[in-house]
């Protein structure tokens, strides 16, 4: 039975969305999962969105002081598709600015690890993540660019599913990189994002980009290991993928290595690509159609511009500058177009592996790192720890990320890759796997006694 | 390693740093763009790999449509008197 469905067969009081949503406000102020709680909340199974997801009526700011008071007049497809199908919005989830980082940190409130305050969350979906760890009923909209679904699902140890690019609208998200945002799920169990994406996928008139697409359950028992890539994972982390590989190997699947052309360049094609599109995106933030305003209407252009985009945080800028610099006609032969072509290389390698079995990898290269650790990286030390998620992320393929280990008490994710719109099959599988491995949460907000 | 005049290119962001910002902003630039570099070493030839799917998806009419909360788009303005002003150009 999914949770949706135990939830609507449990009893509850009159009081039950008021104890919830206190319980909530509570543990919010410690782990900084919410950018606001719908107080307002009274019936439904609950759901929350990411902060780049515009919700009516809501300030959505995907976590930036520049969209601060921002209050769009409509919802995001993927909402209005969840609150027909009677679901509770719960409300909007912390994040990394418009998206940009792995670990929850580029936001105005670091988001904190749910096993433990000391450590990071993940990002950029970072209280969608923390959200899912601590509410027994609910299930999490995110968004994920180039990993930013399974990061932050396996360091709070819930189930993470990004699908097919184009199979979910990106009408009403706060674009980051269009050519490579997909709006995904998160939950507790695979059972409970089935019904979720049976909800809100399929073509959309406000979406070009939305698919009208058959979605496949193509099983198979064969799993691929992509040697070059398990290189680049810590030992502790390579151990606990041993075992659990032989724990498939037990269940009937047969573990085989491969080897995909062009892995190594992958973490720079996809900022290139990311950073070119996220320059562009960010380019209306102008100070008067979006973004933060000001009173001075008797600066030029170029100085009311200026001004406004002081209010982007560092990685912003920082990404800007990059991606701006990548498009300059003098280079962007050497930088963009290059890895335009590493894209397609990559996605046919990978796609010649996936007509034969799935691909599984461990979704991070290290252990869950504590903030004061991550915040010491520098901004390539922070790119490249992106290894193992961006793959799948360039190419458009659907993964799934599912908890298989916990090291001292903090989960550890692995993520499942298979070919386009064969989503469905990622889905069985983790659904066959929660029947061999119990998953483990610290909280339980809303639990009914 | 291309040479970057940061100067420019903050220039054509339309970014202002502080002086302390922009040392450390340079410094990061400069070390990502230099890994960037590294993709010349791969041979990426995509003649006869590219994968062309079509999954067309649904257009919408392309006819005006009221929208049903203008007063909710012009929260997000700045007006004076009954215009929606914007700086001069």
């Amino acid at each position: 039975m999914s949770s949706i469905e135990e939830f609507y067969s449990l009893e509850k009081d009159k009081e039950y969305y008021r104890d919830l949503l206190e319980e909530l406000g509570k543990v919010n102020e410690k782990l900084n999962a919410f950018n606001n709680i719908n107080e307002g909340l009274s019936s439904g199974f609950p759901f929350s969105a990411k902060d780049n997801l515009c919700v009516k009526g809501v300030e959505s700011t995907a976590s930036s002081k520049m969209l601060s008071g921002y209050v769009p007049p409509y919802n995001a497809t993927v909402v209005e598709r969840m609150l027909r199908n009677k679901f509770g919005f719960i409300g909007k989830t912390n994040m990394d600015e418009f998206g940009f980082g792995s670990f929850g940190l580029n936001s105005q409130k670091i988001a904190k690890n749910p096993f433990d305050e000391h450590y990071v969350a993940g990002g950029s979906s970072s209280g969608a993540a923390i959200a899912t760890a601590i509410l027994k009923y609910h299930v999490a909209i995110a968004e994920s660019t180039g990993g930013s679904i399974a990061t932050p699902a396996a360091f709070c140890g819930v189930v993470g599913f990004t699908p097919t690019y184009g199979t979910i609208s990106r009408h009403g998200l706060i674009d980051y990189s269009n050519s490579l945002d997909k709006i995904g799920i998160m939950a507790r169990s695979a059972k409970d994002i089935r019904p979720v994406f049976d909800a809100v996928k399929g073509p959309d008139g406000y979406d070009s980009t939305a698919v009208n697409a058959k979605l496949n359950s193509n099983n198979t028992k064969h799993i691929f290991v992509v040697d070059q890539l398990i290189e680049l994972v810590d030992k502790r982390i390579r151990a606990y993928f041993e075992a659990l590989l032989d724990k498939l190997s037990s269940m009937g699947y047969s573990i085989e290595h491969a080897k995909i052309e062009s892995t190594e360049a992958a973490v720079a094609s996809y900022y290139i690509i990311a950073m070119a599109e996220a320059s562009t995106n960010l380019a209306r933030y102008t100070g008067f159609k979006y973004g933060l305003k000001n009173d001075n209407f008797g600066e030029s252009y170029n100085e009311f511009f200026t001004e406004a985009r002081k209010y982007f945080g560092d990685e912003a800028k920082r990404r800007i500058i990059l991606g701006t610099f990548v498009r300059s006609a003098s280079v962007k032969e050497k930088y963009y177009y290059k890895a335009l072509k590493v894209r397609e290389v990559l996605s046919h390698s990978m796609h010649e592996i996936l007509e034969k079995g799935f691909i599984l990898l461990p979704v991070m290269p290290v252990l869950t790192p504590k903030i004061e650790d991550a915040k010491k990286l520098s901004p390539l030390e922070t790119y490249k720890m992106d290894a193992l998620t961006i793959p799948p992320n360039l190419c458009g393929l659907p993964h799934i990320s599912f908890p298989y280990a916990y090291d001292n008490g903090m989960p550890l994710g692995a993520q499942l890759i298979t070919s386009k719109f064969n989503d469905y099959a990622l889905i069985d599988f983790v659904e066959e796997w929660e029947e061999e491995f119990k998953y483990v949460f610290k909280y339980n907000i809303g639990a009914v006694q | 390693m291309e040479y970057i005049d940061f100067d420019r290119l903050l220039k054509i962001c339309r970014l202002e740093l502080e002086p302390d910002e922009k040392e450390k902003m340079q410094k990061g630039i400069v070390e990502v763009i230099a890994y960037f570099d590294t993709l010349n070493s791969f041979n990426a030839e995509v003649e006869g790999r590219a994968r062309k799917e079509e999954k067309p998806g649904v257009l919408r009419e392309d006819v005006v449509k009221e929208f049903d909360d203008v007063d909710g788009l012009l929260k997000n303005t700045k007006t004076y008197r009954f215009y929606v002003v914007g700086p001069k150009i």
